[in-house]
């Protein structure tokens, strides 16, 4: 089992990401033909994601003139890693996951505050001025989203007294926190559309910036930082469906189908908005951010301090 | 082997990745294209493989299109769309020898585009070589302690480029101020913009507008002027207020059409545009009327729009922008047809880009339910009709001339995502503007 593990881990996560970034791109593909008009096409909103994919791979690539090369190379495969990284905690049902870490929200956290770091050098690497102006972007976004994301996890995280992905779903048996701590998934589904730089807070890659830091990708490498980002928003959608809808707590059907579909349901609520909320305001949100978002995680958090005190004594 | 012809097949299947250049006379056209579900346009050449062209190519977006072809990724591919009467020969056509000719409406040269571009990924059509030289565009200028050309670790040209220079920002403090030259192929501008802006961060210290790309110079072939369009019509002979409204409605929608995809909203702008040919039926009308009364309530409008302040003054006869900001002026109320159906101008939705944006929305409205209410009513001929853009008529220069003018007051200060919505709700044709006297040939 052992000299397996690595193998059989790379293949869940591998799976993870394929399925889920094409989900994402097939809801996102039929949700814009219903706004257009054009109806609800299922089988073609499937296909499209693998065709554009096809036509991405199909490229050569252009460079610009004198990038920061390495830079360039890293920063798609280092999103998608980090997006990997952080399913790789998520259980998909009772001690079933990749890394079932006893401390899965802390890898989740380090994962996800590389993010920057993975949006910045795609942004720099290019030497273009719009994804340097996407790559500034979204440092003001992160700096606004970070501290009320990682907030309202550890009030997701207070009633089991663990910071173990699996501890915080079984701690969920009796009472979901999207319930127990009603601010939590709103807030946290605000800031991982921000983490996810998607929809109306795509400020990073907006459409003004002519694409922002993707701006003078081509090609496959394209193709991984699209792929990388809908992971991202994958990666946001299971850890809510663990931490505040029971992860694989369901009735009648096996954990993992639950989990799946609460991660799928989530991932609706994730994707409509892009397509019938316009991009917001960079000021607009970093106002929002530390005047709302961030007073609101506080106000989460310590009252899912209190219910958690309360309990234990 | 087999893998390979796979994914040929389904990259074949997929929407043609394309970029547009808007050449004379392509403007509408161009708007049609983004409804097409065969083709996918993009705001950046990188994600294309086909280089549309749209109408005649002019002097000055021969540069600029020859680098768009060249940042596309191969294989790549040039079509050009001429008008249906065909462009006068002697354009700059010869720019792309191997261009892929085709003609028609929006869809017949989707089809057309489809089909070269399967053709190319199949490896039945050669794909198109760079045409510009791979050379630095300046020399090297080895000057200063770190061979920029400047002083200090900032200023000078090094590569043709400029690096960001210490100025002064609006609080006076001393800070890295970049010059750069936008447009006037990027589509976040209006298509023929070129903008010479400074940049702090992503504030716009200061912008200019520069040369017009639509301009013609002496010896450049003339192209034969575009039919007159039923606003340019009413200005000699009645026309039916229907008509006439439903034509406006139908560019303040093309006009959201592209203001929706400039906030992302891509596939409204695809229901706006689509609605935008159908107005002539009455459920399609009444569907955009309730539409764009729900984007004007909502609260969208005010927080995604922001700035871009126009006082009232030096604003006339520039229609809804005046209207917004508190002018009263509106050719329409001069004219007894109207005034018999009640006709008064929308005002005073605010003087900034979120009051011009809901002015624009609630004259479509009101436009479509004009043309509901007006029958077979025809207009008084005066000389002066009341354009989507403003006062048209008795020689007047047409209304994007003085729009062009306001650019540079009004993005100044302003973050790039909202200097580009504030130039966005001016609603300005670039072309329209070459067109005024002042503007002819030298």
């Amino acid at each position: 089992v052992t000299v397996w593990a690595p193998a059989v881990a790379a293949v869940g996560v591998g799976a993870a990401l394929v399925t889920g970034t094409w989900a994402v791109a097939t809801l996102d593909t039929a949700v814009a033909g219903v706004v257009a008009g054009r109806g609800l096409h299922l089988r073609r909103a499937a296909l499209a994601p693998l065709r554009r994919a096809a036509l991405l791979a199909g490229r050569h690539p252009v460079t610009t003139e004198r990038p920061d090369a390495p830079a360039w190379v890293v920063a798609g495969p280092l999103l998608l890693a980090l997006a990997g990284a952080a399913l790789s905690a998520l259980p998909l049902a009772e001690g079933l996951a990749v890394a079932d870490v006893p401390d899965g929200l802390v890898l989740y956290g380090a994962a996800m505050a590389l993010v920057m770091v993975a949006v910045f050098l795609h942004g720099w690497a290019p030497n273009s001025v719009f994804p340097l102006i996407g790559a500034y972007r979204f440092v003001a976004q992160a700096l606004s989203y970070q501290i009320a994301l990682f907030l309202v996890l550890l009030g997701a995280a207070l009633p089991a007294g663990s910071l173990g992905l699996g501890a915080i779903v079984e701690a969920q048996s009796e009472l979901w926190n999207v319930i127990r701590q009603p601010l939590g998934l709103p807030l946290f589904l605000v800031a991982g559309t921000a983490l996810s730089f998607w929809g109306p807070l795509a400020l990073p890659d907006g459409e003004d910036l002519a694409g922002g830091t993707a701006a003078e990708s081509s090609g496959r490498e394209l193709l991984v930082w699209r792929t990388a980002r809908a992971a991202v928003l994958v990666a946001t959608a299971a850890v809510a469906a663990a931490c505040f809808l029971g992860g694989w707590l369901g009735p009648v059907l096996p954990g993992p189908v639950w989990m799946v579909a609460k991660t799928l349901a989530l991932l609706v609520i994730l994707v409509v908005p892009a397509h019938v909320v316009p991009r917001v305001r960079i000021e607009r949100f970093v106002s929002f951010g530390w005047t709302i978002l961030l007073p609101l995680s506080l106000v989460d958090v310590f009252a899912a301090g209190v219910v958690a005190l309360r309990t234990s004594t | 082997v087999g893998l390979n012809s796979l994914r040929i097949r389904l990259a074949g299947a997929a929407p043609a990745p394309v970029f547009v250049v808007c050449g004379l006379g392509g403007r509408e056209r161009v708007v049609d294209l983004y409804a097409e579900p065969g083709l996918q346009v993009y705001s950046t050449p990188r994600h294309a493989g086909v280089l549309l062209v749209v109408g005649r190519l002019t002097r000055g977006l021969v540069a600029p299109a020859l680098q768009a072809h060249d940042q596309m990724a191969s294989p790549r591919l040039v079509v050009r769309w001429t008008a249906a009467d065909g462009d006068d020969p002697g354009d700059h056509g010869d720019v792309f020898p191997n261009a892929v000719v085709a003609h028609g409406s929006a869809a017949e040269v989707a089809a057309a585009v489809a089909a070269a571009h399967r053709e190319l990924l199949a490896g039945d059509r050669p794909p198109s070589a760079a045409l510009l030289a791979d050379i630095e565009p300046a020399p090297w200028q080895g000057v200063g302690p770190y061979g920029t050309g400047g002083t200090g670790m900032t200023g000078g040209v090094p590569f043709g480029r400029p690096m960001a220079a210490r100025a002064a920002d609006r609080d006076d403090l001393e800070l890295d101020q970049l010059k750069l030259r936008l447009g006037p192929l990027l589509p976040s501008l209006p298509s023929g913009l070129v903008l010479d802006v400074a940049l702090q961060g992503d504030v716009v210290q200061s912008a200019a507008v520069g040369d017009n790309p639509y301009r013609l110079y002496a010896g450049d072939p003339v192209p034969a002027a575009p039919a007159p369009g039923l606003f340019e019509r009413a200005c000699h002979q009645p026309v039916r207020i229907a008509e006439l409204e439903r034509a406006r409605a139908r560019h303040h929608l093309r006009w959201a059409a592209g203001l929706a995809r400039l906030v992302g909203l891509e596939a409204l702008g695809v229901r706006l545009t689509t609605l935008s040919a159908r107005l002539a039926a009455s459920e399609e009308s009444a569907q955009a009327e309730r539409l764009l009364t729900r984007i004007g309530r909502s609260r969208w409008v005010a927080g995604t729009f922001a700035g871009g302040d126009l006082d009232d003054a030096g604003l006339a006869g520039l229609g809804p922008v005046a209207r917004a900001a508190g002018s009263e002026e509106d050719a329409r109320t001069h004219d007894p047809a109207y005034r018999a159906l009640g006709f008064e101008p929308v005002l005073g939705e605010g003087g900034d880009t979120p009051g011009r944006v809901r002015q624009r929305l609630a004259e479509a409205v009101q436009a479509l339910r004009l043309a509901t209410a007006a029958g077979d009513a025809t207009t008084t001929v005066s000389g002066v009709v009341e354009g989507p853009r403003g006062r048209l008529g008795r020689g007047a220069p047409p209304p994007s001339a003085a729009l062009v003018d306001l650019v540079a007051g009004v993005v100044e200060g302003l973050e790039w995502g909202d200097a580009v919505a504030a130039i966005a709700s001016l609603d300005l044709d670039v072309e329209e503007a070459a067109r005024h006297p002042q503007m002819a040939m030298p």
